[in-house]
């Protein structure tokens, strides 16, 4: 899965290093304040300091857990909202989920407030496949008289969705499980679209066969289209010097990104 | 990182105070020549006749120096004497659109991104844009999104340096009752200028024509204010015409800041004066347009207000409030 | 690793041009709509799948927001808290620490006593025992206990979510003075450790901002100067009170100092805005979180291991070699006089530290004390006794008696350490992050000598003061 005999790359570099002896590597998104921190000292068991304060996690922490005998290296990406402003933490979270090439994504929303957590989900699945959701704080919401579907949402987003209430360590044992399958490539996921404006649209699929030729493979062309046009000049950057292919090419490998066999539940 | 100046001048790699020194005489060399190209520049876009005593007023320069000067940007093939004054060649005009183009992004990045005075922007820029290192302006092109114009609504060279137009007609030349929105604020004289931010003006803003009075004073209605302009800075405003007059385009809107405590309403758009990471942000945290907002907590003297959008609450100070519209329709409840 | 497929700069030249003339084919606007249709989908999926039960009536949420948040009650609801938790510090930390106090200086005792029965040479003992091991034995009986109580306090705050709300309460004066409003925020982290609320200015996007905000967190007194602040506060001001009245009059002049800090980080982010770093105030989007149960295990761990324990070692590691270098300024003697090199360099010091109401000591102990500021006032009673009477016993009481009978101290002087130690230079971890924060020298030193510029000024400002009036 990793390409660790890739020299010139930056980001494969610090990811082999850092990752001896972990068979997986897992990113761990999510807004600020839905208690990413917690869902990761829960699953690492470190004690990353966690406050209730936007922003908190302004570097990366990194620790592992095992599972059946692998061991997974997770990475704990700072807070955002979005993906869009390319603001310091923000970029540092794209582009470990773009560069890093992550195995599996955890996104960890607040049940109490998906609606805004879900803008976040949805641009992470823009630009991975290999996503779970974790849908946090159901105490929280259960105090607040909210109520979550997982298993509506799992059909409408296409990916894993977890309950969990990390606090009380509950629902991460099938958080893990849905890590494992996802990164292991079991689960066939099929990622939510959003229907773009007509012109986005149009001017997407303008681009898209040129990105095709450039870097083959690639399974978020849509996105970085998309990107080429907002103005991003790390894509820019990857394109011209070819990392993006680069990425492209290991993804495509056939043992190993393409071998899903189990359908999300309920897909099907 | 975009603010950092690297010192890649190759050219003198000698230490100590001389080496510093002749180093430090290299760049202002250059930025005298640049400086020089984009005066040629500017004349020849307001069709006027360059000469060596405009130079060097514009250079603030001893007219020997500026011929010096001219001499050797003649020798490295910048610009050439003609019949009626000094003309740039095609290698000098590609320079000087080079540095316009850095001097526009410098300042769209200022005031957008790093939240840059108005008046202060242009000094900055004229600094900046002799430091360009690498594709440095490309990037720098890519992280702002392309803007199409600087912050005073002039047009930034591409990067083949193709310029378009400055847009818009002069205010002096519009007609009473017709509207427009603003596209271009001129920025020199420096005291008009000023004149024109202190009455916070800014490009995207809809404007329409009331009257010209007997003193020649301009009033004019801009979102709902009423004001009056002089002469000269109504010469300095450029508007173009609103391509269909939307009956709720030049009556006030009302923003987010007027809302009152427990009030819910829904956000029309988002002022496009509001732009940068600030905009941005207001976007990812779901205040789109048609998204039901409610002031539910005002701090001391009013600001910040507490909203709630999308089941969460968010503080915005006065300013950000001010410039999120809201719909006419009242939501009921 | 497999072949690389062949692709050429030339097709992805072809790639960004082709992306610039279809860019100008979209409305300029079309950043907006993406965004637009984005939430669209998010809303239309969340409606989807959650369903809101009846309304409980009675949102607790927003009626403590009523309160916390209210223009009137909000910031002196935040002041009585802290002082609640300045006051919980004293009164807690007084006893724990004489025991701790008493504990470690018997060990120290009875080991010089082993020693020498050992026959070890009287500069091994008096290295090894009297020097780092009372500079340890000071710094953990001074620290640890209100560190212990003030950091588990901080930390339910924190918890809570009432971090995002003092930010809210703050920030109509952090507009005025041009900074950004989560610089309340950052400046809240410096309570804990400067350093740690440097490295929390990254949430400020605007650089300008985020610059102001690092150049001034310095002014919140940080753990490391808690203690000398709540001893000075504890020894001397709160002595001249009634016993009953002592620890609330303690308490509230460690609030007027952590105020006096807000203050001075106002009128410094303002000076800053209006003349190095001018600017507009950039955005302020702040998220108010909902208020969450705070987890008591892990508050106790968080702030017991990872804080307390970690500045204590922090201290500890410091305060061992300063505690050699005191024995060693304490015993070796020069000059004519023969007096000992403490002498010399607090002698020297002296007319400096009398012009801005201290004395050489204290100045002396703020040079050692650079590399970590939780070392000032162990430093200062160590060489305070050791050019005077010696003493192990650290009750208040023979504590006073030391400073105000021996060494002349006055309420100016313990006034004027408390300005002192909120306003002088950060220490050396804090000076190295503002490097590692700006990777610029030349804020970097205005971050480290700004403020001990600030603090000389004050301090001086303040002694002739009482001077004048006859009051010093």
């Amino acid at each position: 899965m990793r390409c660790g005999t890739c020299d010139e790359c930056a980001i494969n570099d610090s990811r082999a290093d850092g990752s001896e002896g972990a068979a997986y590597v897992v990113a761990l998104a999510g807004n600020p304040n839905t208690g990413k921190s917690t869902v990761f000292n829960a699953l690492t068991g470190l004690r990353q300091h966690t406050g209730n304060w936007p922003g908190k996690t302004v570097t990366r922490a990194e620790g592992r857990f095992t599972h059946e005998g692998k061991t997974y290296r997770l990475v704990d990406l700072p807070g955002t909202y979005s993906l869009l402003s390319a603001s310091e933490d923000e970029k540092i979270a794209r582009d470990f989920i773009l560069f890093g090439q992550p195995d599996c994504t955890i996104v960890v929303t607040d049940a109490t407030c998906l609606e805004r957590n879900l803008n976040l989900v949805l641009q992470v699945l823009e630009i991975s496949d290999r996503v779970v959701v974790c849908v946090n704080l159901m105490d929280e919401a259960k105090r607040k008289g909210i109520a979550v579907d997982a298993e509506a949402l799992q059909r409408e987003l296409g990916v894993p969705v977890v309950k969990t209430t990390a606090r009380s360590h509950r629902g991460l044992d099938e958080l893990v499980q849905r890590v494992a399958e996802v990164a292991a490539g079991k689960t066939a996921t099929q990622p939510h679209r959003v229907r773009w404006s007509e012109p986005l649209d149009a001017a997407v699929e303008k681009l898209r066969p040129m990105i095709e030729k450039v870097a083959p493979g690639l399974p978020n062309v849509r996105w970085v289209a998309m990107r080429l046009l907002d103005g991003d000049w790390r894509i820019q950057q990857s394109l011209m010097d070819g990392e993006l292919a680069k990425i492209a090419q290991v993804q495509q490998h056939p043992t190993e990104r393409f071998s899903r066999q189990l359908a999300v539940e309920g897909r099907q | 990182m975009i603010l950092t100046n690297q010192n890649s001048d190759a050219k003198s790699q000698q230490s100590g105070l001389w080496g510093w020194l002749s180093r430090w005489k290299a760049r202002r060399q250059q930025h005298r020549m640049e400086d020089l190209l984009k005066h040629l520049h500017a004349c020849e876009r307001r069709r006027r006749t360059a000469s060596v005593e405009s130079a060097a007023g514009f250079l603030h320069v001893s007219t020997r120096r500026a011929m010096t000067l001219i001499a050797q940007a003649e020798a490295r093939g910048l610009l050439r004497r003609a019949a009626n004054g000094l003309a740039l060649t095609d290698h000098g005009r590609e320079l000087a659109m080079a540095v316009l183009r850095a001097h526009r992004l410098w300042e769209r990045y200022l005031a957008d991104e790093a939240g840059m005075p108005l008046p202060r922007v242009h000094a900055t820029a004229n600094r900046l844009e002799h430091e360009r290192v690498g594709d440095q302006v490309d990037e720098l092109d890519a992280v702002l999104g392309f803007p199409h114009t600087d912050p005073h609504g002039d047009p930034i060279p591409s990067a083949a340096g193709q310029l378009a137009a400055v847009p818009g007609i002069a205010l002096t030349d519009w007609s009473t009752g017709e509207a427009g929105h603003i596209v271009h604020l001129e920025d020199e004289p420096a005291f008009v200028f000023r004149q024109i931010v202190d009455l916070k003006l800014m490009p995207g803003q809809r404007l329409q024509l009331q009257s010209v009075d007997e003193h020649g004073q301009y009033e004019v209605n801009i979102d709902g204010r009423t004001l009056l302009l002089s002469p000269q800075v109504a010469a300095n405003v450029y508007l173009e015409p609103l391509q269909e007059l939307h009956p709720t385009a030049i009556a006030a809107p009302r923003r987010l800041s007027e809302l009152h405590q427990s009030e819910a309403a829904v956000i029309d758009r988002i002022d496009d004066s509001l732009r940068g990471l600030s905009r941005r942000r207001l976007l990812d945290l779901g205040m789109t347009p048609g998204t039901v907002v409610s002031a539910e907590h005002t701090a001391m003297f009013r600001d910040p207000t507490a909203y709630r959008v999308r089941g969460t609450l968010v503080a915005l100070r006065r300013e950000q409030a001010d410039r999120i519209l809201l719909r006419d329709e009242s939501t009921g409840e | 690793m497999t072949q690389l497929s062949p692709f050429t700069s030339h097709e992805v030249a072809d790639l960004l041009d082709e992306a610039q003339r279809v860019r100008g084919s979209l409305d300029r606007g079309f950043r907006d709509h993406l965004v637009e249709s984005i939430y669209h989908d998010a809303a239309a999926i969340a409606g989807r799948v959650t369903r809101r039960g009846k309304a409980a009536g009675f949102d607790l949420d927003r009626v403590i927001d009523r309160i916390v948040l209210s223009p009137v009650l909000g910031l002196p609801l935040m002041l009585l808290l802290l002082g609640l938790i300045f006051w919980t510090t004293i009164i807690g930390a007084n006893y724990p620490s004489q025991m701790l106090a008493t504990g470690l200086f018997w060990i120290e005792a009875q080991a010089a006593a082993m020693f020498e029965a050992m026959g070890a040479p009287w500069w091994l003992t008096g290295f090894i025992w009297h020097g780092v091991y009372r500079g340890l034995a000071w710094v953990i009986s001074v620290m640890l206990p209100p560190m212990a109580i003030f950091f588990p306090c901080f930390t339910i705050l924190e918890d809570l979510g009432y971090l995002p709300r003092v930010a809210y309460n703050l920030d109509w004066l952090f507009k005025k003075s041009g900074g950004h409003g989560k610089q309340a925020l950052t400046m809240s982290m410096g309570f804990g450790c400067n350093a740690a609320g440097v490295i929390a200015c990254r949430v400020i996007d605007s650089p300008r901002e985020r610059l102001i905000a690092i150049l001034t967190n310095n002014f919140v007194p940080c753990n490391g100067r808690y203690p000398t602040l709540i001893l000075i506060a504890m020894v001397i001001v709160g002595a001249g009170f009634a016993p009953t009245a002592a620890s609330a009059i303690a308490a509230a002049s460690v609030l007027m100092v952590v105020v006096i800090g807000v203050i001075a980080t106002l009128l410094a982010s303002a000076l800053l805005s209006h003349t190095l770093l001018k600017g507009q105030a950039s955005a302020f989007t702040l998220e108010l979180p909902s208020y969450r149960r705070p987890n008591i295990g892990r508050i106790i761990y968080t702030s017991l291991i990872d804080r307390t324990i970690f500045v204590l070692l922090r201290a500890i590691a410091t305060a061992a070699p300063a505690g050699a270098v005191i024995w060693l300024l304490g015993n070796i003697h020069a000059g004519a006089s023969g007096g000992t090199l403490d002498q010399h360099v607090a002698g020297f010091l002296d007319p400096l530290g009398h012009l801005i109401g201290l004395d050489g000591v204290i100045l002396l102990a703020y040079i050692i004390a650079i590399p970590a500021n939780e070392i000032v006032v162990p430093t200062m009673l160590m060489v305070y006794m050791s050019t005077g009477m010696m003493t192990e016993d650290v009750s208040h009481d023979s504590l006073r008696q030391v400073l105000v009978e021996q060494h002349g101290w006055t309420m100016l002087t313990a006034i004027n350490l408390m300005l002192f130690s909120l306003l002088h230079n950060p220490c050396a971890t804090t000076i190295i992050t503002m490097w590692k924060e700006t990777r610029s020298l030349r804020w970097t030193a205005l971050g480290a000598v700004g403020p001990l510029v600030v603090a000389f000024a004050v301090c001086f400002i303040v002694a002739q003061a009482a001077h004048l009036f006859g009051l010093g």
